[in-house]
């Protein structure tokens, strides 16, 4: 024995000689200690977690240098693992904690090591123990989220439905203070606090709280409000009970309060009492302006939450209606790109093809020259009629030189039934809203030459309290199916994107009516001389 | 023969004009606004006014209407509308004041010089010309109604040859018939139109212009 402490002694005489020439090295190393522990996740905690463990043992033996030898195995080459285990290893002292407190209560008395702690032997340090466990345990449950150790969702989970701030008006976390007035508030009723009882016979004070927590809890989830509102006033009552009690012990009665016994052989409680008193008077002074405004707040508007509700419908039907626009918008780029790439590109390039085979044809055949010349003409022909059509498809020039009423008109000229139209507008619809309403009209109008087996067709356009109104009618059969057929939905989304509508109504045997109406500003009316 | 451009893209103009004079035209004017265009058909009365849809100042129809406001300040005089696009309904507006001397064609057809020139001539001769698709449009349509539903297919197609702003001769000969069958086919849509007999130019106008109207 006297040899391993002389072994020792050396070693520890060599380490320090060594420490003081590399005085440099040994510090720039501490300085970088706690950036490498950091490194290497939370495992290192698990070495004070190993050392306090092998602690409340008493003495160092066999059983804690094992302990410490893995512990340290595990920081050095799975720091992984030690940071996982870690989280277990602080709730394990906290748990530990637990059970030794309930120990000193139910009278035990010898000298712990507990954490920091040297308790028992009638010190006042045995106090400490338990607000010692309450902080192993928090730090526990924060490390088991921090590393993400196996059942650190189960606490996430738990904690989300706690601290989710939508849950209710108030933050959840003020009506948590309910769960420590509840379990003080509890001792002070307690028959242990007016007689001096160590331990209550057939029902434990312990499970009591937590009935009455669990209780507080249900509060919690139902109105946090009332629950916040209680535990202010909770804290309050109870804070200033510690208070008065630890100024005046003989005037006002009770044997304990929260971590303070009078009854035990402790020392100096009254210290304990009083800072408890303080804090939760406190806490109870904080809470309560926030409580109150909570209280004194206005109602919720009925009018205000309808509004809202109008407007988040309203913001998902844009966010729809938009979302189709843009998409419209690409099918249609993507519609006139291949247009032009398949259609007038194509033939620009034949052209060009054909101009050059006929130069170099000139001076020996000019016949097959010529003949190639035409050919090249014929193309840019085809090319402009193709370009053409395209143009009609997305923007009508008749649309774009003289506006919605005249493009309507020429739209009826161009159908192969007689058509009436009938226009009553004041003014110029905005460009775009009239391009809808076009395209609108000219779907219905193809819609009435190919199914409808009618003799004539009527629209009217009208302007009247902010909408315009497109009334498509035919003498037809009737019968349409406005579900069927990819045109009209396409007409419907259209109109979507300016708020428009379409209805159409086709009793069997007619006549069909197709409505389409749009809400626009109108401008002045146009000051053409045509 | 003297002729006033309006066409605001300087190779169209450019291209019009060497055109035009190689097949001896005059040029008396080559604007490319419609304002220009409006003061030149005015001043220069030029024997026909070649005129692009869409003029600047707003590129719209700006030519359209300049068009029309010379023929209001200057009736009958010749004009050949040109576009990108044809539309029945600027046929019938420059059609409207009944008095002939209308042109109107997509510019593709200056491909084609010699049928360009003639209908250049022809117009300026007071005829009427309109472009195929226009009339290829109007066949589509316009057969259920009085009085043209009365003209017999023959006739139509004849009407519709007419439109296009082709002689009997050129008639005759694209439909392989004689020019006095042609004639005979014309007396009987004249006929059918309630039209009094008068100039045969005029006559051909107002047929076209029932044929619009129906």
């Amino acid at each position: 024995m006297f040899l391993l402490i002389l072994v020792v002694l050396g070693l520890a005489c060599g380490a320090f000689a060594l420490a003081v020439i590399h005085v440099d090295r040994v510090n720039a190393w501490l300085w970088a200690l706690p950036q490498r522990l950091r490194g290497r996740g939370w495992g290192w905690l698990i070495l004070p977690a190993a050392a306090m463990a092998a602690a409340m043992t008493g003495h160092v033996h066999a059983l804690a240098v094992v302990e410490l030898t893995i512990a340290g195995a595990m920081v050095a080459w799975a720091p992984r693992l030690a940071a996982k285990v870690v989280p277990y290893a602080v709730l394990g002292l906290a748990i530990e904690g637990l059970i030794l407190a309930r120990m000193y209560h139910r009278g035990f008395n010898n000298q712990v090591l507990y954490g920091v702690v040297l308790a028992g032997a009638g010190s006042w340090r045995t106090n400490l123990v338990l607000p010692e466990t309450a902080i192993f345990f928090i730090l526990g449950v924060w490390l088991l989220v921090r590393v993400r150790a196996p059942g650190a969702g189960a606490v996430r989970a738990l904690a989300g439905r706690w601290l989710d701030p939508r849950r209710g008006g108030i933050s959840p976390r003020q009506g948590l203070f309910l769960l420590p007035v509840v379990a003080l508030t509890m001792q002070l009723l307690g028959p242990g606090n007016w007689f001096g009882f160590q331990s209550v016979d057939g029902l434990d004070a312990a499970g009591l709280d937590l009935l009455l927590a669990t209780a507080a809890l249900v509060l919690l989830f139902r109105s946090r409000v009332w629950a916040a509102t209680l535990a202010a006033a909770g804290l309050l009552v109870v804070g200033g009970y510690g208070l008065l009690k630890a100024a005046y012990p003989a005037a006002v009665p009770g044997f304990s309060y929260g971590f303070a016994d009078l009854t035990g052989p402790r020392i100096g409680p009254y210290w304990v009492m009083a800072l408890e008193g303080f804090v939760l008077l406190g806490l109870g002074l904080w809470l309560v302006p926030q409580v109150t405004r909570q209280h004194l707040a206005p109602p919720a508007d009925p009018e205000l939450a309808a509004r809202a509700q109008q407007l988040t419908q309203r913001v998902q039907t844009l966010t729809r209606t938009r979302s189709d626009a843009v998409d419209t918008a690409a099918a249609e780029l993507r519609r006139i790109e291949r247009n032009l790439h398949d259609g007038a590109q194509a033939r620009l390039v034949a052209l060009g093809m054909s101009l050059r085979a006929a130069e170099r044809l000139f001076p020996t055949s000019p016949e097959a020259a010529l003949a190639l010349v035409s050919e090249a003409k014929e193309n840019s022909a085809r090319a402009l009629t193709e370009l053409r059509d395209l143009v009609r498809g997305i923007y009508p020039p008749v649309l774009a030189d003289r506006g919605l009423a005249d493009a309507i008109r020429s739209l009826a000229l161009d159908t192969p039934l007689p058509a009436e139209v009938d226009v009553d507008l004041p003014g110029e619809i905005e460009l775009p809203v009239a391009a809808a309403v076009y395209f609108s009209v000219a779907e219905a109008l193809a819609n009435v030459t190919k199914h409808a087996a009618a003799r004539s067709v009527r629209i009217v356009l009208s302007y009247a309290a902010g909408t315009l109104r497109a009334e498509v009618t035919d003498d037809g059969a009737g019968g349409a199916d406005p579900a069927r057929g990819t045109g009209l939905a396409g007409v419907e989304r259209r109109l979507a994107t300016f708020d428009g509508i379409l209805a159409v109504s086709s009793p069997p045997g007619g006549p069909t009516i197709v409505v389409i109406e749009v809400p626009c500003a109108l401008s002045s009316a146009k000051t053409s001389s045509c | 023969m003297r002729v006033v451009i309006g066409e605001d893209l300087f190779l169209l103009r450019d291209g019009l004009a060497r055109l035009l004079s190689a097949h001896g035209f005059e040029i008396a004017a080559a604007v490319e606004s419609a304002p220009e265009l409006l003061r030149a058909l005015v001043d220069e009365r030029p024997d026909v006014g070649i005129v692009d849809v869409r003029l600047p100042p707003t590129h719209t129809d700006d030519g359209l209407r300049a068009a029309l406001q010379a023929r209001r300040q200057v009736p009958g005089l010749p004009v050949l509308v040109l576009s990108q696009y044809v539309e029945q309904l600027y046929a019938r507006e420059l059609l409207a004041d009944r008095a002939g001397g209308v042109g109107y064609l997509l510019k593709d057809r200056v491909f084609n010089d010699e049928a360009f020139t003639a209908a250049i001539r022809s117009v300026a001769a007071g005829g009427t010309v309109l472009d195929p698709e226009v009339v290829q449009k109007l066949m589509t349509r316009g057969s259920r109604t009085e009085p043209v539903a009365r003209l017999t297919p023959r006739e139509r197609e004849v009407l519709a040859l007419m439109a296009e702003g082709r002689s009997n001769a050129a008639i005759a000969q694209r439909m392989f018939i004689t020019e006095k069958a042609v004639s005979k086919h014309a007396a009987g849509i004249f006929g059918k139109l309630d039209l009094v007999p008068s100039d045969d130019d005029n006559r051909r106008v107002l047929a076209v212009l029932a044929y619009l109207d129906s």
